[in-house]
């Protein structure tokens, strides 16, 4: 059994065990490092990628389902050497500590983003319940974020 | 003499019955959203040998809601459930277990069917919410099909198969409902204890019809039929007072609350959905 799927924009084929799970694949066959492989259980949101588009906890997707699926790895929010907005107010915000959750933390908001231009400070949290940070840096990711909300918002009533 | 032929790691029946002819394979088991599978290990539980991975079959998606009834296929996620069910007060039980359970990246994954049908998943949220809705199960066997009440399901889902949990049917009706749960954070573990409700009111507010189910208090979800029968007639606001007679559960000791404590948060968990349930009819 063969799995045909995209991973940053490149196809890519695997024959291994189909039961998987998609952050082995990651880590083990791609050399692709970002997603961290922590709790295996989906809590910690350490490996979170975007499976066609939707922040997922890679440890709980097996490669077998994922026949077709496009894959973006935090390797693949930004082209090489350069960093997408989240990133980038990351870096502005000072927000990295220790660095274990921030790549999953990093896909989880980019796609809020994608989703939400203007998040309130609730759904930025809310956005994050499957994200723990052990440094417990929250409230600086949460002003990261809101760093990027556009000068003119839409407001509640207009969303 | 030729070897005998292994059974594959993964198959991906496309029709019910190519699904359950698979599920005969020796130690075959149904996959639906894998969320629950995937964590085998760290339980020390062994893995299947074949995976019968449902997710290439059609029927199995399907998200049918109308004013007398809601059908939802066994691989619809919570995320999509919770999207999908709109803002009524005899389904909000269910959106709001549909939406609070576990955490967003699980939500997408994890389905309805993966959850009635995980038989060491003491915490699941969709069993307690269905099971207040008088839910009915449809069950697919090489027989043919069979319809159950959700209640009688979860007594028999530990049978032998081959079977397969192919859909959930949820009346729509006068009735209002709440789904209470405690997680030890504010949101993204497993709950301590559930409390899902449904429950018909008199003109002067007091219970005509009540429906309530426990989940993650017990090994498995099950209706909390003593107060079923304590609470007719009397008026919603003393349900949690009633709800302090625990008696007849069996509260389960396990690393992240011990069973006193579980049976010591019913009442308010019974008072908050209560509450919820009051608003929706002030």
């Amino acid at each position: 059994m063969t799995i045909d799927l995209t991973v940053n924009g490149q196809p890519r084929r695997f024959a291994g065990d189909p039961r998987t799970p998609l952050i082995d694949l990651l880590r083990e066959d791609l050399r692709l490092t970002g997603a961290k492989a922590v709790c295996r259980e989906g809590f910690c949101g350490t490996c979170t990628v975007l499976v066609d588009g939707q922040p997922v906890p890679a440890c709980l997707r097996p490669v077998g389902l994922l026949a077709g699926a496009e894959i973006t790895t935090v390797e693949g929010l930004a082209p090489q050497g350069d960093l997408n907005p989240v990133q980038r107010a990351f870096l502005d915000h000072d927000v990295v500590q220790c660095g274990m959750c921030f790549s999953g933390m990093v896909v989880t908001l980019t796609a809020l983003l994608h989703r939400n231009t203007a998040p309130t400070r609730a759904e930025v949290k809310a956005a994050l319940t499957g994200n723990m940070c052990r440094c417990t840096g929250y409230e600086r990711i949460v002003d990261a974020v809101l760093s990027l909300a556009p000068a003119d918002p839409p407001t509640e009533a207009a969303r | 003499m030729p070897a005998a032929a292994q059974s594959p790691p993964m198959v991906l029946p496309r029709s019910v019955a190519d699904a359950l002819a698979a599920l005969a394979l020796p130690g075959a088991q149904a996959v639906a959203g894998a969320s629950w599978v995937m964590r085998a290990p760290l339980r020390h539980e062994p893995q299947a040998p074949t995976w019968v991975a449902l997710a290439g079959i059609e029927d199995l998606h399907r998200c049918d809601i109308t004013g007398d009834r809601v059908r939802l296929g066994a691989l619809v996620t919570h995320d999509r459930l919770a999207h999908a069910l709109p803002a009524a007060p005899d389904l909000r039980a269910l959106a709001q277990a549909a939406a609070g359970a576990a955490n967003p990246g699980v939500r997408r994954i994890a389905t309805l069917g993966g959850n009635l049908c995980a038989t060491g998943f003491a915490a699941a949220d969709l069993a307690p919410a269905l099971l207040a809705l008088d839910a009915t199960v449809e069950i697919a066997t090489p027989q043919g099909r069979e319809s159950l009440p959700m209640e009688d399901f979860l007594t028999r889902r530990g049978a032998p198969g081959p079977w397969l949990l192919t859909e959930v049917t949820i009346p729509r009706g006068p009735w209002r409902s709440a789904h209470a749960r405690l997680p030890m954070r504010k949101a993204g573990d497993y709950p301590a204890a559930i409390v899902s409700l449904s429950a018909t009111l008199t003109p002067e507010r007091r219970i005509e019809r009540l429906l309530a189910a426990i989940g993650a208090v017990e090994q498995a979800p099950r209706r909390w039929h003593a107060l079923e029968t304590r609470a007719k007639g009397e008026p919603l606001a003393a349900l949690a007072d009633l709800a302090q007679d625990t008696a007849g559960i069996t509260a389960r000791d396990a690393l992240d609350a011990p069973g006193w404590y579980r049976l010591r948060i019913l009442p308010t968990l019974v008072r908050r959905a209560a509450e919820a349930i009051a608003e929706d009819t002030a």
